[in-house]
């Protein structure tokens, strides 16, 4: 079967292994068939060999959290992430991967207004104890969300889909954080509902194109986008690669991750005393591996905390990926494991990450120990305000 | 000479391996004393476990087993002695011999799993680990008490060191402290009969001949190892590294026999060739310069009084051959951006071809020039291009031929290639490998490096472990002098994909 992958980035892995252990599930299962070297195969015997799509074949794909921990790891370049991504996309064609009942459940996140009523329903479901533990959503939802409004026209605040229905406080945060330094946010509200990542991941391209041009024609002012999302902010920045035009490749120059684009900004943030707290810093596999800014975290987290620790498993993913933890419990429950044990080592007071998944993954098992999960820019809004 | 093929009370000579269907009792067994779930017959789980990382194509994986102890290991050498089965053991397969390969369609023994670190006793520096352990993943639990496992090969955030101990794997810094069989103590094997053998042992000074010795770097043709005792190495207190670049390969060569001559022998000591380094360093940009023919990566180690003495005789003995410019690195980032480098060197060339040839011979320091520029001109007469990136301090060449294999007729001439550079090496008074193994890679080698005699008697010694010929078949010894009976079927039909 044709995949539709360009030979030259299939042919350029050289077999040589070294993404292996960067791979979350080569990690958890030793298994050449959960591993990014595998999959290429698996690729290339499907694509160039013909090997017929059988339910291992279609496992192995489905198993990547496409979390992309192998793409820094490669010597060679080879464009993994891309490869899945086409991969996907020819396989959901053909109807052999993403079945009905997940394309309809991704149908609310291009729609704020069923999102809403979604979330809202979840929420009195979650409240009325009505959710099975086994749907995986590990989050509680809100009832009710603060209003998000404009303080100004200097830059977007990307606010997104699930994000806004269930974290709007980290916005609230973020955006707190950049008027801080004298910036007026316009938050991008139901204007551009959402950014196509997962329905990239699912497969469903042809959505993620169609959301994107949305996003571009709503933004379309020059003015730049800040994201605090981690995984959110790499498909956007990954619009001229999806979209194939100049116009996407503009705006996907305009995209920064929240504390990328703090960093880099001439203007300072005030000062303030900084919090007595120990904290982990795990970095999204979408800002360190894909995005790759995720120094710039620790650059603007650092005066506003006592003391930063490093987590010492080279950014190995925490088993979130977007839908993956609903997708594949078993897998993603022993890659979060794996995290758990490296975060509980470092003995942190609160574990910080830039990716709203990571942390509603994460914090219902850290809350366990005793460690809070939050957003950074959430802990630089403490500081600022005095709420440390 | 009579040829020890057929060994007296062997129950019976192993049969090709034939395919496995999915209702042979083999499998049954095999699910029974694993678990249904660790033991794979499937079309992807045998095509991918019958690659490595190197361009041999052998046979097809038969059954895939995952075992999680040494009981299961045992448990399918008992299965696989009763249906006459041949058992490849595997690691992370990153070997570049084709030593994890199957040939016909073997029992495949991936020991991914058994991946834990079992007891460390600090005193006196060992520990003992499943042979699924990455070699890096030792380092770095070792790391907080100020120690680490000293064998690096380049592959070595990957490797697992039960694949260190079958090919006595080496690595950079193995040049000061010794390769992997200088680390390893004592070994817990299961041998083809499913007796399991303690071989070694933790005394300082074990009495007895030393089977240890002998397993290490045996690449499977004794039998597996399940658990493996290795001594640690304290963290060096300062470390010195330098960047020394030239106008020529040449003048790095000389350099490094000059270094050893000098009477220093640095942790390290390692050269690339312009092409390799401009590779290299579009991958990490660690600032290797890109208008040097050669560059010379050394490091020493020791305690801060010495260090700066054996670092300057370097920096002098590399001035001496014309070195262009010294460098030391700065900084603690500086030197892991370098060594970086030099470890991905390999994964890199993808970005210039998408196929290497990358060989592992090992030739006297004296002669590393001459024979380095023999491999550039043998490059050039097949219409070749070669790299050249190297453990210079061990005199061990690692020529890299890169091709695109789409190109019809390429690998003819890369195997021609190969082979002159082989023999220049072996002209030069060298060996065939470093640290790779043989594999099946440099079987055809093994006649013109050893006697009949020689030959004969690593047979024997082999059967003794292993006396139906069943622990990964095919390897290293070259036919004629090993089980030649299952290298009759080198290839299973098409349709294993179904």
């Amino acid at each position: 079967m044709d995949l539709r992958l360009d030979p030259d980035d299939l042919n350029s892995c050289v077999q040589c292994g070294l993404c292996l252990p960067h791979c979350p599930t080569f990690r958890v299962t030793g298994e050449e068939s959960k591993s990014p070297r595998g999959r290429i195969a698996l690729m290339r015997a499907v694509q160039d060999e013909d090997a017929p799509i059988t339910t291992e074949v279609v496992d192995a794909f489905a198993t990547c959290v496409q979390c992309r921990g192998c793409e820094p790891a490669c010597p060679s370049g080879v464009p993994y992430g891309h490869l899945m991504e086409q991969t996907r996309e020819t396989l959901a064609d053909a109807g052999v991967l993403t079945p009905k009942w997940q394309r309809l459940a991704f149908k609310p996140l291009a729609s704020p207004t069923m999102l809403n009523v979604g979330s809202k329903a979840l929420a009195i479901a979650q409240r009325a104890r009505l959710v099975p533990k086994r749907l995986g959503i590990s989050a509680t939802v809100p009832l009710r969300q603060p209003s998000l409004d404009a303080s100004g026209q200097d830059v977007h605040l990307f606010t997104g889909c699930i994000m806004d229905a269930w974290q709007r406080d980290i916005h609230l945060a973020v955006k707190r954080v950049v008027e801080a330094g004298g910036i007026g946010v316009m938050p991008t509200g139901d204007t551009a509902p959402c950014c196509g990542a997962l329905h990239t991941h699912a497969g469903l391209t042809g959505e993620s194109r169609r959301l994107a041009d949305r996003m571009i024609d709503a933004l379309d002012d020059g003015k730049p986008i800040l994201v605090d999302s981690a995984g959110c902010g790499a498909a956007m920045k990954d619009y001229g690669h999806l979209l194939g035009t100049p116009e996407a490749e503009a705006f996907a120059s305009r995209v920064y991750d929240i504390a990328e684009w703090l960093a880099g900004s001439d203007e300072d943030l005030p000062t303030a005393k900084p919090l007595d707290i120990r904290v982990a810093i795990q970095d999204p596999c979408h800002l360190r591996h894909v995005q790759r800014v995720h120094q710039a975290t620790r650059t603007v987290l650092r005066p506003y905390v006592r003391e930063l620790v490093e987590l010492d498993d080279d950014g190995l993913c925490c088993g979130a990926g977007g839908a993956y933890s609903v997708l594949q419990p078993e897998l993603a429950g022993q890659i979060r494991d794996r995290k758990l044990d490296v975060i509980t080592a470092t003995k942190p007071d609160v574990v910080v990450s830039a990716n709203p998944g990571c942390s509603m993954y994460l914090s219902p098992e850290l809350d366990r120990h005793g460690i809070e999960t939050i957003h950074p820019m959430q802990l630089i809004d403490r500081a600022l305000n005095g709420l440390g | 000479m009579v040829l020890n093929r057929v060994v007296e009370g062997a129950k019976r000579l192993v049969s090709p391996d034939r395919p496995t269907t999915s209702g042979d009792p083999l499998l049954d067994q095999l699910r029974g004393a694993l678990t249904a779930d660790r033991v794979h017959l499937d079309g992807v789980q045998r095509s991918l476990l019958s690659h490595d990382a190197s361009v041999f194509e052998g046979g097809v994986a038969g059954p895939v087993c995952y075992p999680t102890s040494v009981d299961e290991v045992v448990a399918i050498m008992k299965i696989a002695d009763e249906h006459g089965r041949a058992v490849v053991p595997r690691g992370a397969g990153t070997g570049l011999a084709g030593g994890a390969i199957p040939l016909g369609a073997p029992i495949v023994v991936a020991m991914t799993k058994m991946n834990r670190i079992l007891d460390l006793d600090i005193d006196n520096r060992i520990v003992w680990v499943q042979p699924g352990v990455i070699n890096l993943d030792l380092t770095r639990y070792l790391r907080p008490l100020g120690y680490h496992f000293a064998p690096d090969p380049s592959s070595q955030q990957v490797c697992t060191i039960g694949g260190n101990v079958a090919n006595n794997s080496g690595g950079p810094h193995c040049l000061a402290y010794g390769v992997t069989n200088a680390h390893v103590v004592a070994i817990e094997a299961v041998v083809p009969s499913g007796d399991v053998l303690a071989l070694g042992g933790l005394d300082a000074e074990p009495l007895g001949f030393d089977l240890r010795g002998i397993f290490v770097g045996s690449e499977g043709t004794l039998g597996i190892a399940t658990k493996v005792a290795v001594t640690i190495t304290k963290n060096p207190p300062s470390v010195r590294t330098l960047l020394l670049s030239f106008d020529s390969v040449r003048d790095a060569a000389n350099t490094v026999s000059g270094v050893i001559a000098a009477g220093v022998v640095p942790a390290a000591m390692e050269v690339m060739d312009a092409k390799i380094t401009a590779a290299v360093e579009h991958y990490v940009g660690a600032g290797y310069p890109l208008d040097a023919e050669a560059v010379l990566l050394a490091e020493v180690d020791g305690s801060e009084a010495g260090i700066d003495i054996d670092a300057d005789r370097i920096a002098d003995v590399g001035r001496e051959h014309n070195a262009t410019e010294v460098r030391f690195a700065k900084s603690e980032d500086e030197r892991a951006l370098l060594w970086k480098g030099r470890k991905t060197a390999f994964g890199a060339i993808a970005q210039i071809a998408p196929d290497y040839y990358l060989h592992d011979t090992v030739v006297p320091r004296s002669k590393l020039a001459d024979v380095l520029e023999e491999v550039y001109a043998i490059a050039e007469r097949h219409d070749l291009l070669v790299m050249n990136v190297f453990h210079a301090g061990d005199g061990n060449l690692h020529p890299l031929l890169i091709f695109d294999g789409r190109e019809p007729g390429v690998l003819a001439r890369v195997h021609a290639a190969g082979d002159e550079i082989i023999s220049a090496s072996l002209a030069a008074g060298g060996v065939l490998s470093g640290e790779h193994g043989i594999g099946v890679e440099k079987q055809k080698f093994m006649d013109d490096m050893f006697s009949h005699a020689d030959l004969d008697h690593q047979n024997r010694l082999r059967r003794a472990f292993d006396p139906t010929c069943r622990a990964n078949p095919g390897k290293v010894l070259p036919m004629g002098h090993s089980c030649a009976d299952i290298q009759a079927l080198r290839r299973v039909p098409s349709g294993v994909w179904g």
